[in-house]
């Protein structure tokens, strides 16, 4: 197991403390890393040419973020060969059908509804990073892709 | 008969002259047909009876004359009740009929035309269209009498002709007439006011168009609403969880991180915080689905309706594994279906979910999920021998938000059976309930076959 961040793009504070202290319990709160919005997130992971570029172990991705949606987040981080091996776990509210299927379309690993019951919550993040920490570890990149 | 007689008596009146003229005349007429160049004497019996045939043809011929001439007269009046006979035939009808030659001049019309067009039939003939109507319009006619005259045979079509009130719209029949060689020398139109018709039809053409245009209009709004019900039901799933999961989270947070500080009554109210945002929660997602199925597109496919009930049990058991008294649950298999299956579980969620709750107090707690035939419809099924209810109420059942059970008895947001009625009836099927109180409760739903399934399955992209 790395120590390579888990990064988190969620821009409710309640959310974030709630989503943070869950990591905690799953003694993972020193390597969350979270960024609020999506444009942050795209400087993170895909940076211009020198600059430090930041290699998370997963993302979890919330679909409504302020400036550059989730899906569209997604997107660019599947379009690109620096950042498209990366799990991606969308962690959002909603339960639409559009929204499952526009997440899986577009590349998630995985998608996860956050309930309403925390202690549910704590559990799901337990279960999802010791999943994508322990068995389900990425292929490194690919370096004939650019 | 008379003819006959006629004849004969005048052979013999002939015969009798002539025998008389012999007696009388016979030297003149000897003398005369002898200088004639016979140099053979004539005898007399033989000139007497040549000049008896000649008298006789004559009288013949005389005789004949006469009976020509009557049957002549006879032939000309039948031919003349003949004529009127077809005149009145023509004449009588309200149909516009006219005879015109192939070189477009008339040569007979009704008298339906003589009043509508103002003209005489005697002063019609030799005239032609372009004598009588607009130029336009008599190009229009005479071309369609040359097509009548090409095509051979009886054709359609309508025409325009001027009237007091304005343009009238006929339907016409045209063919040519040949004479005894078969050469086709006149063209015969029959022609029938529609204008009427043609009005009524361009009423109902409008009709229809006005009728299509508030369809439109009124689909348009549909779809406006839907899509206002659509983004409310996506904020609702967003802005209304969101706060709800905040309040739980941290209310959670509280009792497992300061319980220390806090005394009984302080962790009881917290306690109650978080059940009832999991009611909330609850009767939010009930409502999405509510809204979800109203308005998602149905992708329908066979469904397995036996094995959606055993996940649906199956999760039942799983949330409460230490349900008391336990449940004998029967589910019949290869109960198949056609229809959309993410809607088709909601529905069995709600109904195996309502007779899981509603048998609760039952120590032989017993559910059922099968089908029967019906009329020749299969007819599903959900019964339990739980609470039940008063059949005053069924009406109630189905209605969101109404409930037949106080909420200290059986908890619930009394929206899943109304979420299980409005799915059933997108599929085109129909669903009823029957119960007694203490002894149980019954739904039953239909769902129509593939062939039938009413609205057009589309497959979401």
């Amino acid at each position: 197991m790395t120590d390579a961040p888990i990064l988190l793009v969620e821009d409710r504070l309640d959310d974030v403390l709630l989503t943070r202290r869950a990591f905690a319990k799953a003694g993972l709160g020193d390597r969350l890393l979270v960024l609020s919005d999506g444009e942050e997130c795209l400087a993170a992971l895909l940076p211009a040419v020198g600059a430090p570029r930041l290699s998370p172990a997963f993302v979890l991705l919330d679909i409504n973020l302020p400036k550059i949606g989730g899906l569209e987040v997604l997107r660019h981080i599947r379009a690109d060969g620096r950042t498209r091996h990366i799990p991606v776990i969308v962690l959002t509210t909603s339960a639409e059908r559009r929204d499952i299927r526009d997440s899986y379309r577009f590349g998630a690993n995985s998608f996860v509804r956050k309930p309403v019951s925390y202690a549910e919550f704590t559990e799901t993040v337990r279960v999802l990073s010791a999943y994508w920490l322990a068995v389900n570890q990425p292929c490194p990149p690919d370096p004939a892709c650019p | 008969m008379l003819h006959r007689r006629t004849v004969v008596a005048s052979i013999l009146v002939v015969v009798i002259s002539a025998c008389t003229v012999d007696l009388v005349l016979s030297p003149a007429v000897g003398c005369c047909l002898s200088r004639r160049g016979s140099s053979s004497a004539v005898p007399p019996i033989a000139e007497t009876l040549l000049l008896s045939c000649i008298a006789l043809a004559a009288i013949l011929a005389a005789v004949r004359f006469r009976e020509t001439g009557a049957r002549t007269s006879r032939r000309l009046d039948e031919a003349r009740e003949e004529a009127e006979r077809l005149l009145k035939v023509i004449d009588n009808t309200s149909a516009v009929i006219y005879l015109r030659d192939s070189s477009g001049r008339y040569l007979l019309v009704n008298r339906q035309y003589e009043e509508l067009f103002a003209i005489r039939r005697k002063d019609i003939v030799g005239l032609t269209d372009h004598d009588l109507f607009p130029p336009a319009m008599a190009d229009d006619f005479r071309a369609n009498d040359l097509k009548a005259l090409a095509h051979g045979s009886p054709i359609q079509m309508e025409e325009i002709a001027p009237h007091a009130d304005g343009p009238h719209t006929y339907i016409t029949i045209k063919y040519p007439i040949a004479d005894a060689t078969g050469r086709a020398y006149a063209i015969c139109g029959i022609s029938t006011d529609i204008t009427e018709l043609k009005r009524a039809e361009e009423r109902a053409r409008q009709l229809n168009t006005e009728l299509e245009q508030r369809v439109r209009d009124r689909t348009a709004e549909l779809e406006a609403s839907t899509r206002e019900l659509d983004s409310f039901a996506y904020s609702v799933s967003h802005d209304l969880r969101a706060p709800l999961r905040a309040v739980a989270g941290f209310s959670e947070v509280l009792l497992e991180d300061y319980a220390d500080r806090l005394d009984k009554d302080g962790q009881e109210y917290l306690n109650r915080v978080l059940a009832a945002t999991d009611r909330m929660g609850g009767l939010i997602d009930d409502l999405l689905d509510l809204s979800r199925a109203a308005r998602v597109e149905l992708a329908r496919s066979p469904v397995d309706l036996s094995r959606l009930s055993e996940h649906v049990v199956a999760e039942l058991r799983a949330a409460e594994p230490d349900r008391e008294g336990g449940v004998e649950i029967r589910v019949e298999p290869e109960l198949k279906a056609f229809g959309d299956p993410a809607l088709l579980r909601l529905v069995l969620q709600n109904l195996i979910g309502n007779a899981w709750k509603f048998t609760a107090k039952k120590p032989d707690a017993r559910i059922e999920i099968g089908s029967a035939e019906r009329d020749g419809e299969q007819v599903f099924f959900v019964r339990d021998n739980g609470a039940g209810f008063d059949m005053r109420y069924v009406d109630k059942l189905f209605v969101p938000f109404q409930r037949v059970h106080s909420f200290h008895e059986f908890a619930g947001s009394g929206i899943g059976l109304a979420i299980v009625w409005r799915i059933i009836a997108r599929h085109g099927g129909r669903v009823w309930a029957q119960g007694e109180p203490g002894l149980g409760a019954a739904f039953h739903f239909t769902l129509p076959a593939r062939a039938d399934a009413g609205e057009a399955s589309r497959e979401a992209v």
